[in-house]
This record gives structure tokens, sequence and C-alpha cells, in this order.
């Protein structure tokens, strides 16, 4: 029988720290600070900045390794968050870990958060794991990728976002309509008791399994501007009906490339992953696949569709096992390529 | 004080040739300022100038990245920064603006209200204006 491998994750690629440490393909802890470091101190932990990140590294590393019950000497390697990301928030993951690890003695893991977010489906728990090969729709505030993965090693980029990522174009039609940031997971609310039918707004067809969100959150603006005036309440009277209108707009369009690109490469395995996959809409859709085209469908648990550290550690332990360590030198790549 | 390089009408086809105007009045270090409410095309004029500069890589938005870096042509770094999520100058300072902003490197930048008061002594700003009938006016300027 293998030995146990435990292994320390550090994320810190955008807005969130976050440490999580794993036994194998098991997690036993998953710390983010900005909800589990509040409780603890009691104050705001303010969003988005490398000197928050500086600040919390420490209080969240020492939470992450408390609640797995582990030492650091029980540990076997330490990975980070190497890219996509901001530089000056991926620096400080960077610097911990090639720290710790140098001092402890360890092996360094880098880690491709775009490839983690996908990795996250075979976090062990009460779900299954997707069987190879299968396409993975992968959204976010910042990205939307259409990915297909032979092996857990093997990712192949078929398509995505050539402007905004649809996590964005939640965001700015929800400011549009007056709501708070991060307005997605609003629209997402106000959209259950709406007519998804009512409005229609256009979506960029691009060539390939290409995306692109930009002109549709224009015809929006176009749209409410236009509508307002005419109506200065139209927005508040028809709330619901213009989320439902426009989340269903975007979900077919994130739909249409996903099933063109399953039915070219012959996948009959789809997953979603990154922080839109909570997009209940999206979720339902897809599901309803599973019943009426034969497709197998993956979503995983709300705690790792957002950015975590656990995902981070189920990337490292596969690569742990084929011992694929980096050197202290490897510097962080704001704009690291999935490949 | 505030000197207007050029004014012209934006129509899709000749946006090529407003970028290839722009980028031969620009070299690093430089800060380009682009301003324009949501929709007025920000995101799409950067990717049209940073083609003219020689990138080569797929450009997509930074909103929530916040920064994007490109190489140019010539090899030199190109900050693609969007301050849209930031509320205040201090998060602005927390995310390392100064060090962009004096890189010596191309530095272009959406939504930089914010910032104004920490901007360097020249710089150049790109408005888009769309107008009643939906066209759009790109005024480019530079203060000195």
């Amino acid at each position: 029988m293998r030995e146990n491998v435990y292994i320390l994750a550090i994320e810190s690629s955008c807005d969130d720290t976050s440490a999580a440490v794993s036994c194998n393909k098991k997690i036993l802890s998953n710390i983010v600070a900005t909800q589990e470091i509040h409780k603890k101190y009691g104050g705001v932990v303010p969003e988005l900045a490398s000197r928050d990140h500086q600040k919390n590294i420490v209080p969240v590393v020492d939470a992450a390794l408390k609640n797995a019950r582990i030492s650091l000497s029980q540990i076997q390697a330490i990975a980070f968050t190497r890219g996509p990301g901001l530089m000056g928030s991926l620096l400080v993951g960077a610097s911990f870990a090639k720290s710790l690890a140098l001092a402890c003695r360890l092996p360094l893991i880098e880690v491709n958060h775009m490839k983690a977010h996908i990795m996250a489906h075979f976090i062990e728990g009460e779900k299954k794991e997707p069987d190879f090969p299968f396409l993975c729709l992968t959204v976010s505030g910042g990205h939307t990728q259409l990915v297909i993965v032979r092996d857990y090693y093997t990712f192949e980029l078929v398509g995505e976002t050539q402007d905004d990522a649809v996590g964005e174009a939640f965001d700015k039609a929800a400011k549009i309509l007056g709501l708070p940031y991060p307005g997605g997971p609003l629209i997402d609310a106000y959209a259950e008791k709406g007519d998804a039918q009512k409005y229609r707004f256009p979506i960029s067809n691009m060539p390939h399994y290409d995306y692109s969100f930009s002109g549709i959150k224009t015809a929006f603006l176009y749209f409410i501007q236009e509508q307002t005036k005419q109506n200065p309440l139209f927005v508040q009277e028809n709330m619901a009906d213009i989320c439902a209108s426009y989340q269903a707009c975007l979900t077919d369009s994130l739909l249409k490339k996903m099933m063109e690109a399953a039915r070219q490469y012959r996948i009959k395995t789809l997953c979603i992953a990154g922080g839109v996959s909570a997009n209940s809409l999206l979720r339902k859709r897809l599901q309803a696949l599973e019943e009426t085209q034969n497709y197998r469908i993956f979503i995983p648990p709300f705690a790792y569709c957002t950015d975590n550290a656990a995902m981070i550690a189920i990337s490292a332990y596969f690569k742990y096992l084929k011992k694929d360590f980096c050197s202290l030198q490897v510097a962080p790549l704001p704009r690291l390529e999935i490949k | 004080m505030e000197e207007l390089l050029f004014c012209t009408d934006i129509q899709l086809h000749h946006l090529n040739k407003i970028a290839q105007d722009i980028a031969s009045n620009i070299q690093p270090p430089c800060v380009v300022l682009f301003k324009g409410e949501m929709g007025s095309g920000k995101t799409t004029f950067i990717k049209e100038l940073c083609k003219q500069l020689g990138v080569k890589e797929t450009m997509s938005s930074p909103s929530f990245s916040i920064v994007n870096e490109y190489q140019s042509g010539s090899k030199e770094k190109i900050y693609h920064i969007d301050l849209y999520r930031l509320t205040s100058i201090e998060e602005c300072l927390d995310i390392g603006i100064e060090e962009y902003l004096y890189s010596r490197n191309y530095c272009f930048i959406e939504w930089p209200q914010l910032i104004e008061p920490i901007l360097p002594t020249v710089f150049f700003t790109v408005s888009i204006k769309k107008e009643q009938d939906h066209t759009r006016t790109l005024l480019f300027s530079k203060s000195s």
C-alpha cells in the first residue's frame, strides 16, 4: 500500500488568501481568508490587496494546519499557485511557499490556477470522479474556457473568451441595474422569479469554440438606457424578467459552444468549474442534458467552485505522484497559459 | 497643460487606422488613460492599439484580474490595467499601482479616475464619447 501524502497548498492569485492541507485525495482543511478569518478576528478583511495577502497568509496557513490536526513536520510537500493571477498577489503566495519549502527542506510544487479549477473534480468526497476524456467549461469573473482533459496531466484548450469573461458580463450588467458588486449571484437570485423569454440580447457568434461577452454587455446597457428613457421605473418594475432573460442568453451562449465542442470531439462527459459554475440556471440546464441527451455531467461542490487552496492541493497531489517538483527559482506568471 | 492632439469619429473599419496614429505618438515610458462610459469600447480600442504595437497573445478584459501584461513586437512590456473594481486610492496603492505607473513601460489604464492625484507629470488621455445616434467620437490628448 502506498504511504499517505500530506500536502500544504497556498492559493493567492486574486482576492482571497487560502491555504489547505490534504492527505492524498482527501482535503483535511481548506481555509479562505475572506470567510474564516473574519470570524476569528472580528474585523472585516478588505478585498484584494497583496498587502492583505501578506497580513493573512500566516494566520491562514496556521489555521489550515490546526484544523487538519497536522503538524508542519508531517507535511511532505508545499504547493502554490504560479498563475494566472494578479502579480502582487501571486508573489506573496509564491514567496511564502518557497521560504517555507526552503526552511523545512521540502519539495515545492507549482500549480496552474486554471487547471486546478478543473482538478477540483478529483477531490475525494460524495461525488464520483469524472471519467476521461471530459470536456470542462471553466467559468469565472476572469475566465471563460473550454478545455478537454485527457488524463490527470493532459489539458487541451479548445476555446476561450476573446474579451470579457462571462462572470464580468454578469457583474457589469448587475452594475447597470444598480446592484452591488459582485452582482452575478444577485442576478441569479432575481432571475428565479422572472420570465426568461421576455427579452432577447444578441450574443456575438465567434469562430470555432471561442466566446465573446463584451457585445452583449453593451447591448444590455443600450437596452436599459432606451427603456429607462421611456419609463424611468423600467428596471424596478421588470427586475426579475430582465435578470432571467439576460441570464438565459448568457447560459445559452455558454452551452451552445460547449455542446458543439462535445459533438465535434465526441465527448460524452461534461464538467463545469470556476465561480460561475455556482449559477443555478447553468447547473440546471447541464443537469437536464444528463436525462435528455445521455451525457454524464459533473458539477463540483459549491465550496470548490470559487478560488480555494483545496484545488491547489489536489493538483499538487497528482504532480507529487510523478515527482514533478519545481526549483526555488520558479517565478509567478500572471498570464500563465493552460497547456 | 492639456493639449488636444486629435479628435475623430470612430467607425469600425478604420479603428486600426486611429490605433496606428496613436501608436505612432507614444513610446515607453508612457501612461495612457482611457475614459468613456461602460460599453463605449475602451477595451476593444486597447486591443486594437496593442495589435498595432505587435502584441500576438489573446487580449482579454482585465476588469477581474486588474492588470494584464502583454509583450509588444519590439519586446517592450505593456500593462493593461482596469481599475473598475477598485473603490479607493488606497486599494490602488495596495495592488502596487505606482510600480506600474513608474515602470518605464507602456501603461494603458481604464477607469483611471481614482489615481489622478498620483499620475506622472506627462501622460496621454484617450476619451471615447458615445453620441446620441450611437456613433462614437475619440479625443486624444497629452497632459504635461
